[in-house]
């Protein structure tokens, strides 16, 4: 089987985003990466695959330096080979900026059988790069996967819709994205593989490694533009009631019916 | 049965919002986008048209819904192949009918079909498209969208550059209006060598068996976690839910504990929700769940422990016994 790749992104550490309330901008200075979490669950699918199919996993990201220990980590897990896109231009990227460098790197790694991602980040959550990549690269998508296997050279793949579950044949390759729930384990790193990890560094791409119209990138190449961000307000601050049962629930009520839940 | 009209001759530079059929049935998330975009519409002066891929028309169950809704126009393609939704075809299709009738916006509700589509309809036609917006205004004549993003209960407002605009609309961010006016039904006619095939087969197709849960468009959610200390407690959430209008939505550890369905669960490994009222009974507030609630209007925690982190993000905390609370509550309620 062609290789597997999997796309991973580096997500500001939750509770680590601040507005700048002058700017309206996001401060991302002092912001302390996490890996995606929604991407455990495809990179759980890729090595399980590696495992079952003896395939190669290569795992790629678009993003600063900052993400090259996350990369380092999941090489830990168990990849075969870890590579950053990194390069100025690709600041300010919206999803059609991001998709566009993903289907360029992607297809200087052909052939590939498959390309897994996670359902969604948790900062920009658009949910949107997995099929966006498929479309620049003239390929299938498929969201929400849960379970993913070969038969007689197609991917059997069971997602997720709205109405049910449907089990969908396809010839490779495709993009996935991985639906949240489809693991009750993910594995951890390997010991061995930790230490190896220490010397092991990822491969970096920049644009002139991938052939890329200067055009399309970055805040040149997004056409949706974040034009203000603001601070929802807090209604009250927060009031914290001891009490005996009685009062919190009379205070409860009251609360309920200010809010309009109960009518009388 | 309708005027039959080819790509060529669509009318241009309409505000086009995606109606979305399953098995002859159009979701009511389509109607709800129509309730903004008609507004939008209006202030732009262009028409709202209902863009729907059907695989044959006796199917269609929901006429009386089409015909009392807020769009000027209505634009079936109705072709054998387009019975199951498949991407890939589904995508060629819409961006012949971009091509051709050039809209000014293309809207689709962010249900899980609209969310596999437009990101592929907007990366073939190479342009920008916001997701799961939940405000949209017009000022100096261009679209401004808001949307809620992850955690710290920030806003973004955002513009698209590229024409068509386009974007994912929130479930149940807008209510379903009517409109006065009967819209106009046409059928597009495709070119003879349009080629008709999707490269995914569809094997096996499983309904729900369940009713899906509201709880992400829910107004109001009554929540439980291990503080209920029983299923036997956590149940009677639903007796509360009952009366308050609201859904039951729970913390991993107790859908893993077999005390309620998995499917309602909170957080990042379950559904994202945006009540106006959130009441959380026994729940510590673990990163992992509060991602998936933090935004909702109004936080009512309780909890024994003060330090607990809900109660740090909540609007209103009770420091009590959250199994004796939620009785007392129901007794004086079913007064
Ligand atoms: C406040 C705010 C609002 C935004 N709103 C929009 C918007 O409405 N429309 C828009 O087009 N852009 C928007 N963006 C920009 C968007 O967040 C970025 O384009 C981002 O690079 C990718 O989108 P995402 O995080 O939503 O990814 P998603 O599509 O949610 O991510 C799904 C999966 O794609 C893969 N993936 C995503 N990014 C990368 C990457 N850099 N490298 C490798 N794999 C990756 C991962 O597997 C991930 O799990 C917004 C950004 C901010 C800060
Ligand atoms: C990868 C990953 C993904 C996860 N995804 C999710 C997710 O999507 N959703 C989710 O919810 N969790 C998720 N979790 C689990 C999460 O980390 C927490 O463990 C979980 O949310 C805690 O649930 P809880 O609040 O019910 O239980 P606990 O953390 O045990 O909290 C119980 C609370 O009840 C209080 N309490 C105890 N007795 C009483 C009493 N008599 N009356 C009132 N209060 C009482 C305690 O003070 C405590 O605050 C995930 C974890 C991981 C590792």
């Amino acid at each position: 089987m062609e290789k597997i790749i999997v796309c991973i992104k580096g997500v500001p550490k939750p509770g680590s985003i601040k507005v700048d309330p002058e700017t309206h901008t996001l401060k991302r200075e002092n912001m302390e990466l996490i890996l995606n979490p929604n991407d455990r669950p495809a990179l759980e699918m890729a090595l399980r695959l590696k495992n079952t199919y003896n395939t190669e996993v290569v795992v790629i990201s678009m993003g600063p330096p900052n993400v090259i220990p996350l990369l380092k980590y999941i090489y830990a897990l168990g990849a075969d080979q870890i590579i950053l896109l990194s390069d100025r231009a690709f600041a300010g990227s919206d999803t059609l900026a991001t998709s566009y460098v993903l289907a360029k790197a992607i297809e200087k790694l052909s052939p590939f059988s498959l390309v897994l991602m996670g359902l969604k980040s948790i900062d920009g959550e658009t949910a949107q790069v997995p099929p966006e990549t498929a479309s620049l690269l003239g390929i299938p998508s498929l969201t929400n996967v849960k379970d993913l296997f070969m038969e007689r050279g197609k991917w059997i793949a069971i997602r997720e819709m709205d109405y049910g579950e449907e089990e969908i044949e396809v010839t490779p390759p495709i993009v996935a994205s991985v639906s949240p729930l489809a693991f009750d384990y993910i594995r951890p790193p390997s010991l061995k593989r930790l230490l190896e990890v220490k010397t092991k560094e990822p491969l970096i791409c920049q644009v002139k490694d991938l052939n890329l119209d200067p055009q399309r990138l970055g805040l040149q190449g997004s056409p949706t533009q974040v034009i203000e961000v603001f601070e929802k307000k807090i209604e009250t601050k927060g009031l914290v009631l001891e009490g005996s049962p009685e009062e919190l629930v009379e205070k409860l009520i009251e609360i309920l019916k200010d809010k309009g839940l109960i009518k009388f | 049965m309708f005027e039959k009209i080819k790509l060529e001759d669509l009318s241009k530079e309409n505000i086009l919002a995606y109606g979305e059929f399953y098995k002859g049935e159009l979701n009511s998330s389509s109607l709800e986008i129509l309730s903004p975009l008609k507004e939008i519409a209006q202030t732009l002066n262009k028409k709202l048209i209902l863009v729907s891929l059907i695989g044959s028309l006796e199917n269609i169950k929901d006429w009386e819904e089409i015909k009392k809704s807020l769009a000027d126009e209505v634009w079936f393609v109705i072709n054998e192949e387009l019975k199951d939704f498949r991407e890939d075809l589904y995508t060629e299709v819409l961006v012949k009918i971009v091509k051709f009738s050039q809209p000014y916006g293309f809207f689709f509700p962010a249900t899980k079909i609209g969310m596999s589509l437009a990101p592929r309809v907007a990366g073939a036609l190479q342009v920008g498209l916001c997701a799961h917006v939940n405000n949209l205004e017009v000022k100096d004549n261009q679209i401004i969208m808001a949307r809620p993003t992850y955690g710290e209960n920030i806003i973004a407002k955002l513009i698209s550059k590229s024409i068509p605009i386009m974007a994912t609309i929130s479930l149940g961010a807008f209510g379903i209006k009517y409109g006065e006016k009967e819209p106009s039904i046409k059928e597009i006619i495709f070119p003879e060598d349009f080629v008709w095939k999707s490269k995914l087969k569809i094997r096996r197709f499983a309904p729900s068996k369940k009713k899906p849960t509201k709880l992400s468009t829910a107004k109001v959610i009554v929540a439980g976690g291990r503080g209920l200390k029983n299923k036997e407690t956590f149940q009677k959430l639903f007796e509360l839910a009952n009366l308050l209008g609201a859904e039951v939505g729970a913390t991993r550890p107790v859908c893993y504990e077999g005390w309620v369905e998995e499917e309602r669960m909170i957080g990042i490994s379950g559904v994202t929700v945006r009540p106006k009222v959130y009441i959380g009974f026994g729940i510590s507030g673990a990163l992992q769940h509060t991602v998936g609630m933090e935004n909702s209007e109004f936080i009512i925690a309780v909890n024994t422990d003060k330090e607990a982190p809900l109660v740090k993000i909540a609007n209103l905390a009770l420091i009590g016994d959250a199994g004796k609370i939620l009785e007392l509550l129901l007794k004086n309620l079913s007064k």
